[in-house]
């Protein structure tokens, strides 16, 4: 276990390594001067000298890129032009509110995924079964920024009952009266709708999957072992399909994690939530080019750790596997 | 060595059935499949769309998707006779837009899925074929490339390159989009490459080019197709989502690109005319697609007949 | 009173192109303590019997003539909670553990265990746990192994501990489906030897279905071979086994001593059954059978008697 940790921890450095690199001769290969794309225009003469040393851009390319690896292993990727504060800095503070928002639409639409599934598979050709697929079909296929726009237009216009942008209200989080529950609140309220636009884009695809394989498992010789011992339909369903079906639903997970962080990016652009999703997209627009290579190799890096983590449960879940 | 393709491709099961008694019987499946139905209708639909795109230029100026600017009107406008979708900020013609986005879509779907199944389908060969370390490198590569966010990257890109034209973006696509249908067509070369009618080829001394693409490639083609369909969902997807934030070919209009005007120009609330339209189009066309795609995996695939045959 | 009875008893299948007769008006009792084998190819209705004997056919199979008596009770009026509490308490099944008859998620121990409880509510689970306990010394594996999963047991242990399973909650009959198929001579000798053992021990009715008609030999006391749906002989081991009458069973005993010229051992029956879809006239074995007369083909075969127990579905037979 601790050792196939450590061997997938060392192909993620790799990995990592080889995206740096791609990143560094891209950023040499552009068009224009790499020196303005990682130092602020608006800093003083002396200032931008400084820096330029600091990143080592005054230097040979090879030693500018191995100046440039120390840089990142140090975690220093320069200056924020709009913010003018360490990049390390700036997305570091997005990170949590990335995971919170991720973390939390994956492991919902997961498990409705699974429960509804299940349910479909169970009532094979039956009016639910078909409901629930085409509603999955449906919303699966939906355009992300659409549906959120929609969700908005719904929620946060005509029906006016909820938040549709940030994270935080000031009045909530500058009253010295409001305790962390209030502000825990606060921030559950903000959810609502980001977390409601991610969870019908993805739960459709898990239960597509799930219907699917517990269509197979339900032929499988162990379900007529458990009907022959005596037990009732739903022990079968709950204790014997239902946790082999699920098994391929979690590498499901896995194999989606890429495009979903691109649905978690444009989700947080529409809701202004404050992630790096959106940090990056904001810092490619304002051609902020040390914020947008960080915030990049940042999400690369949950992505990566993300999918370890998805391997990991599923080991935990079969007992077949063990790493 | 005459006899060598006949024996082989005697062996070979999907080359031996008459072409056209095998498209009959698939049809007959396909056409078994409610959804799949629905889908291709849609996509019919959307086909008709994209070559009316041509009219509205046509019949004035001023229905010209991206130039066209109706004098009259100031401000986006709802439906009217005139226009019968309203009109964008500018009195730009919202239905000329949403027809000339269809082409969009299909140019950009199509062609990015044709080309990363051609990537995906030569490299998953010679994977599959050659094995060993080229497999491993070629195989390893894939992984990366899976576990980056497409969107993401082609983002980055337009960062450091500028706005990137349609094309450009749809050669991103496809150089990101093809691991998945590789390592679906390294498994199958895999499999296949363990059958006799294989080395009977090789003993019959067919070269290696010649036993790819004469005995793989039938083979693994259907599968190629079939993953062609999802793959043009992702890539209109990924276009639309570009366009959306803003970084689309700024000389195309496309459903994408509609919607971040509709958002960045503040009318998504005064505006569902215009707001609706295009991620709606957006939406079935990549359903269209998919349920097309699933239908196909039917027919390819008889397991999947009896369990999906109701819906 | 015998203790499983089943007369005339036909079972179909419908299918796109039909009705497919899988069964056709079998009859056989088993007696506690006695053991019958049930042998033929595959196909030829002998697992569809298991099946419906545990109430468990398919969904488009059906029971459409004839009768399942336990112990003098009907079994074909029974409800579905009846049958629920019938399965295994009564009639429990020993199935081929190559086939994943084991729950790959689940531990095996934990399987045998719910078994127990699902029979007997009143039960903890601790109680249920050292029953089990109990079970896997009975079947000679070590208790070491109750907390492992079916992919840690070899073929031969996991085929141990279906048996383990299928004496759980003391049935009076059980059917073994091909239990020993797929594992290896010596492995498959002991199980039988135990198994038999076993029988004796708890006087279990057991009905032993297979293709091998060696196996079954070894273990039954009486033989019904079964083709195409139909019983076509049936009589004690010995009288089967030495003096085979139907021409189907020499074919699977492997010889044609009425055929004249040499003995070749193995031989395999040519042909292949009949599709068992709409009416068949004749003998269904006479278009393999070497030794068909004209009116084979028209007329259905009559059983023969030979002694008290011994009786085969032949009109050329001697």
């Amino acid at each position: 276990m601790a050792r196939y940790v450590a061997g997938r921890l060392a192909q993620i450095v790799v990995i990592l390594f080889m995206i740096v690199t791609i990143l560094f001769v891209l950023f040499r290969l552009a068009p224009g001067d790499p020196v303005s794309r990682m130092v602020d225009p608006s800093l003083s003469p002396e200032e931008a000298a400084n820096l330029i040393a600091q990143l080592g851009l005054d230097k040979p390319i090879g030693q500018q890129y191995l100046q440039y690896l120390q840089n990142f292993v140090k975690g220093n990727f320069g200056h924020s032009f709009h913010y003018g504060l360490p990049v390390g800095q700036v997305i570091m503070a997005k990170l949590p509110n990335t995971i919170l928002l991720f973390t939390t639409a994956m492991v919902l639409s997961a498990l409705a995924g699974i429960a509804w599934g299940k349910v479909a598979a169970w009532k094979k050709g039956l009016g639910t079964d078909t409901a629930l697929t085409v509603a999955a079909l449906v919303t699966h296929t939906l355009f992300l920024p659409w549906l959120a726009l929609l969700v908005i237009w719904i929620f946060g216009y005509k029906l006016d009952w909820l938040p549709i942008n940030g994270m935080i209200s000031a009045e909530v989080w500058l009253d010295p009266m409001s305790g962390p529950v209030d502000k825990a609140l606060d921030v559950a309220y903000h959810m609502v709708l980001p977390l409601a636009t991610l969870f019908i884009m993805h739960f459709g695809s898990y239960l597509l999957v799930m219907r699917s394989s517990m269509l197979q498992t339900l032929r499988e010789d162990y379900i007529i072992t458990a009907r022959a011992k005596g037990l009732t339909e739903r022990e079968i369903r709950n204790h014997h399909a239902a946790p082999n079906a699920w098994l391929p639903v979690i590498t499901s997970v896995g194999l989606s994690l890429a495009f979903s962080i691109n649905g978690g990016a444009l989700t947080e652009t529409v809701f202004s939530w404050p992630g790096i999703g959106r940090e990056l997209v904001m810092a490619v627009s304002q051609n902020d080019y040390p914020l947008a290579q960080a915030s990049f190799l940042l999400i690369a890096m949950v992505v990566l750790f993300a999918n370890l983590v998805v391997d990991l449960l599923y080991a935990f879940f079969d007992p077949r596997i063990r790493y | 060595m005459s006899a060598e393709p006949q024996t082989a491709s005697q062996a070979t099961p999907r080359r031996r059935s008459p072409w056209r008694e095998r498209f009959r019987e698939d049809w007959l499946v396909f056409n078994h499949n409610p959804l799949g139905r629905a889908g291709l209708i849609l996509l019919s639909v959307f086909g008709v769309m994209a070559l009316l795109s041509f009219l509205p230029p046509l019949i004035d100026p001023m229905y010209h998707p991206m130039t066209g600017v109706d004098p009259q009107v100031l401000y986006s406008e709802g439906p009217s006779a005139r226009h019968w979708l309203g009109t964008d900020f500018m009195g730009r013609d919202i239905l000329s837009q949403l027809l000339a986005g269809t082409r969009v879509a299909f140019m950009v779907g199509v062609s990015a899925a044709f080309m990363s199944i051609v990537l995906g389908v030569s490299i998953g060969m010679v994977a599959g074929y050659a094995g060993g370390i080229i497999d491993t490198l070629l195989m390893r590569l894939a992984e990366i490339i899976m576990v980056l966010p497409t969107l993401l990257v082609v983002l980055m890109l337009s960062a450091l390159f500028g706005k990137l034209n349609i094309w450009t973006i749809v050669l991103l696509i496809a150089l990101f989009r093809w691991p998945g249908v590789s390592r679906v067509i390294r498994a199958q070369t895999l499999s296949l490459k363990s059958r006799p009618f294989i080395d009977a080829a090789r003993v019959a001394g067919a070269s290696h080019t010649r036993i790819v693409f004469r005995h793989i490639m039938p083979n693994v083609l259907p599968l190629a197709f079939l993953y062609m369909t999802f793959r043009v969902t992702a890539a209109i997807v990924i276009e639309a989502a570009l366009a959306f934030l803003g970084f689309g070919d700024p000389s195309t209009v496309s459903w994408g690109m509609m919607l971040q005007w509709v958002w960045k120009t503040g009318h998504m609330f005064q505006a569902p005319y215009w707001l609706f339209p295009p991620g709606l189009c957006i939406s079935l066309i990549t359903l269209s697609f998919y349920l097309l795609g699933r239908a196909m995996d039917e027919v390819l695939d008889p397991r999947l007949r009896e369990e999906n045959g109701t819906v | 009173m015998a203790l499983l009875e089943v007369e005339n008893l036909s079972i179909g299948y419908r299918t796109k192109r039909g009705v497919l007769q899988a069964v056709d008006n079998v009859s056989f009792s088993v007696e506690a303590g006695r053991s019958l084998g049930l042998v033929g190819e595959s196909g030829c209705g002998k697992t569809t019997i298991g099946m419906a004997l545990m109430g468990l056919l398919p969904r488009n199979g059906r029971v459409t003539a004839g009768a399942m008596r336990l112990m003098g009770r009907d079994m074909l009026g029974l409800s579905r909670e009846q049958w629920r509490g019938l399965r295994w308490k009564e009639i429990a099944m020993i199935f081929q553990a190559a086939m994943n008859a084991l729950n790959p998620v689940q531990r095996v121990g934990q399987q045998i265990a719910e078994a127990i409880l699902t029979h007997n509510p009143g039960l903890s689970r601790g109680e249920a746990h050292s029953q089990v306990e109990g079970l896997y010394q009975l079947v000679g594996l070590s208790l070491e192994r109750l907390r492992d999963y079916p992919h840690q047991y070899s073929g031969g242990m996991k085929q141990r501990a279906v048996i383990a399973m299928a004496l759980a909650c003391n049935p009076k009959i059980i059917v073994a489906d091909e239990p020993t198929t797929a594992l290896d001579v010596i492995v498959q000798d002991q199980i039988l030897q135990e198994t038999k053992a076993l029988q004796k021990e708890f006087n279990i009715g057991i009905i032993f279905i297979s293709h091998d008609i060696s196996i079954v030999a070894e273990v039954c006391h009486h033989i019904a071979i079964m083709y195409a749906g139909q019983m076509v002989e049936t009589g004690t081991t010995d009288e089967v086994f030495r003096e085979a009458k139907h021409p189907y069973t020499r074919a699977l005993l492997g010889s044609f001593p009425a055929l004249g010229g040499e003995r070749r051992p193995l031989r395999p029956i040519p042909g292949e059954p009949p599709l068992l879809i709409g009416q068949l006239a004749g003998c269904r074995f006479c278009d393999r059978c070497p030794e068909h007369g004209h009116a084979c083909k028209l007329d259905p075969p009559q059983w023969r008697r030979f002694s008290d127990t011994h009786f085969a579905l032949c009109d050329h037979c001697d």
